[in-house]
């Protein structure tokens, strides 16, 4: 229960990892921590305990478990990992390509960015496919259509990519460098944050597109929400919430949910219930009704929790357990009190 | 179909006038891990000087980010290639351009539990020293945690003209004086292959472009690595007290269309007017001007402002307190493309409380 201020939330677990987390996996019945200088870090999902722990020489970026948690993907500067459950067995693929993100699209597909382009790999590690080299380093991936489609995010542009073909099906170009990609559910609405400290909107009907700008900062986090109708994004002191329902966030403003100095993670409940979690540099994280209220609301936290070391990873386990990764090792699983509030 | 929206914010990126050049808190001894960028030529000594760095018995953990090759492999330093990835922004701004490699490797860096005392970035011969210095200033959780210490060129004595004098295309910046230009520091290496008169053209051809910046000379890049790194190179006063004599040096050897113009003035600056002016220099005249570093004397405000600007992008914070025998003064210096001495001072008297005390 170490430093947490809503008495009422109760800590699950509670362990230490002996690096900084940059990144949390959780499918299943397993939570993947992934350090910064190399190690992943299997945990039990229910009680916290190291189950397993595997290395990528030369540090971590990302990690994600596959949907049924028999196998891990992890990306680092100098590569990637997979990692098979049944047996163990760990494939380091040492390419000195930078990776920054994996993605899984089912059990079978993985997608990882890897130096100018995007991988899909199988399960264990096998090249399916990959992209052509794009202008810059890949900084992120995204499936679309059920997995048939990756888009794929890099400097200058925003590539979408099938397997029959290495040139793009669909091209979304830009000037500037493209950090983080959403992509809403309802497949209607792909959105970029950018270095530019904007956030940029295509509708994928017609390629008809939308800048918000006049971020404060880079956007570098952010994400729609199950429904594919609320896209949430740093940038800001404040977490912003932009509506997507209906004709879209044209003309519209957003809500603004102010808790942090500076936003480190921010990840939707899975659901419908608009319940977003927010995490701070300070330490601090936060949950919010992030959909209630009015356009331009400024709205406060429904609970803030204070973890001690900057939030350096945030990611729900189901709609009961919310696992946040401290930078100073730390790794909690709070418990909400019910499925359905906060 | 472009939509527009309203921002959620006001918008920063016409920040030149107001936000960056207002003068703010002091952020002294800040913490922020310095870092230093090393520029010159292919064949100037940057390899030497970087396994220099990283053998020496210093003490300091540094983290080393090549743009070139190197077969270093040195314990209690990390080396990292980069390939170059230069990002402009959408608003067409070349002082926006910034280098994204350096975002993306810095941000891994510094998601490390352990931290660098130091961290060493050396660019490619050809490079352009702007985006590089830039992303400093642009990206702020680079700035919040990154502090740019020194741009720190290295020049061969033995082939240094040639590079200045080639010819470029109209619209294309000679890469030699360009990195002289953005210099904090720059160590004329090989001294001892070329002869004294060689070194004394080469200086004098140095300082027509860049009349403040320290020049050290050395063989086989052996130098004290004190006067490289770590050196607070922005801290202005201190440069200016070895040499202040460069302020107003007019004579030049050679034309060159790369310049500094320095003006020291007495007195005491309208902070608003200030403001308004540099703003408004940086906006019209900022891809022209290379650096610009300054100490001024606000009136009514007991601290020294310090600034100091890559292009278009200003940083300005309160220093030190004004000493009580201490003349308040203004002290500025701008290096850059077709400068206009008498211009540049004109406006600076009219920022001047005290009417008459201007040249």
């Amino acid at each position: 229960m170490s430093g947490i201020t809503s008495a009422d939330l109760d800590t699950a677990w509670d362990v230490a990892v002996d690096d900084a987390p940059v990144a949390l996996s959780a499918q299943g019945d397993l939570v993947a921590v992934a350090g910064a200088e190399g190690t992943v870090w299997v945990l039990d999902m229910a009680t916290g305990a190291t189950t397993r722990a595997l290395d990528l020489p030369g540090g971590l970026l990302d990690v994600a478990l596959a949907p049924d948690a028999r196998h891990l993907a992890a990306a680092g500067p100098f590569g990637h990992a997979l990692w098979r459950r049944d047996d163990g067995l760990t494939t380091v693929s040492d390419t000195g390509a930078w990776s920054s993100r994996a993605t899984w699209a089912d059990e079978g597909r993985v997608a990882i960015t890897s130096g100018r382009r995007a991988l899909v790999l199988d399960s264990d590690g096998g090249e399916l496919w990959s992209t052509e080299p794009a202008a810059s380093t890949v900084t992120d991936v995204a499936w679309m259509r059920n997995g048939r489609r990756l888009a794929v995010a890099a400097y200058g542009a925003v590539r979408c990519y099938e397997r029959h073909s290495r040139t793009p099906v669909v091209t979304y170009p830009y000037v500037g460098s493209h950090l983080a990609l959403a992509i809403s559910s309802t497949g209607r609405w792909i959105c970029s944050g950018n270095q530019d400290a904007s956030i940029h909107i295509w509708r994928t009907r017609d390629g008809s597109e939308l800048t918000m700008s006049g971020y404060p900062e880079k956007v570098s986090r952010l994400a729609f929400d199950d429904t594919g109708t609320w896209l949430a994004a740093d940038g800001a002191p404040d977490v912003t919430v932009w509506d997507f329902s209906g004709k879209g966030p044209a003309g519209t403003a957003p809500r603004s949910l102010s808790a942090h100095e500076t936003i480190t993670a921010l990840t939707w409940r899975p659901g419908s219930a608009g319940h977003l979690a927010s995490g701070g540099h300070d330490g601090t994280i936060a949950l919010w009704h992030a959909t209630s209220g009015l356009p331009k609301a400024r709205l406060r936290p429904a609970r803030t929790m204070d973890g001690g070391a900057a939030v350096t990873a945030l990611t729900w386990a189901g709609r009961d357990l919310l696992i946040a990764a401290h930078r100073d090792g730390r790794v909690r699983a709070h418990r909400l009190p019910h499925r359905a509030r906060l | 179909m472009t939509w527009e929206t309203a921002p959620p914010y006001q918008k920063e990126s016409d920040l030149m006038s107001e936000s960056t050049s207002a003068p703010q808190p002091a952020d002294a001894g800040d913490g922020r891990v310095p870092v230093t960028v090393l520029t010159g030529f292919l064949g100037s000594g940057k390899t030497t000087l970087v396994n220099r760095i990283l053998t020496e018995q210093h003490g300091l953990r540094i983290a080393v980010i090549e743009n070139e090759f190197g077969e270093v492999g040195i314990d209690d330093a990390l080396v990292l290639d980069a390939e170059e990835e230069i990002f402009e922004m959408n608003n067409g701004c070349i002082c926006c351009t910034v280098r994204g490699d350096l975002i993306r490797i810095l941000g891994a860096l510094m998601r490390k539990r352990d931290r660098f005392d130091h961290i060493l970035i050396e660019t490619t011969g050809l490079a352009d020293p702007a985006p590089v210095a830039q992303t400093f200033f642009m990206d702020d959780e680079i700035a919040a945690q990154l502090r740019l210490d020194a741009i720190v060129t290295l020049v061969d004595a033995a082939h240094v003209l040639r590079h200045l004098d080639e010819e470029k295309p109209e619209g294309v910046e000679n890469e030699a004086v360009e990195q002289i230009a953005f210099a904090d520091r720059v160590v004329l290496n090989k001294t001892d292959l070329v002869r004294q008169e060689t070194i004394d053209e080469v200086v004098s051809r140095i300082r027509a472009v860049n009349a403040p910046v320290e020049i050290i000379p050395a063989r086989h890049a052996e130098i004290d690595l004190r006067r490289v790194l770590d050196v607070g190179a922005f801290d202005l006063d201190r440069v200016l007290k070895d040499d202040p004599a460069f302020l107003t040096e007019t004579e030049h050897q050679h034309d060159s269309t790369v310049t500094s113009v320095g003006i020291d003035v007495p007195g005491e600056v309208d902070e608003d007017r200030l403001n308004r002016w540099l703003g408004n220099l940086l906006r019209t005249r900022g891809a022209d001007i290379f650096r610009s570093k300054g100490i001024l004397a606000i009136e009514g405000e007991p601290r020294q402002y310090v600034f100091q600007g890559v292009h278009m992008l200003l940083d300005g914070e309160f220093g030190r307190d004004w000493r009580e025998n201490e003349a308040r003064r203004n002290r500025l210096v701008f290096i850059g493309r077709n400068l206009d001495r008498e211009a540049l001072e004109r406006a600076f008297a009219d920022c001047l409380t005290t009417v008459g005390t201007a040249a």
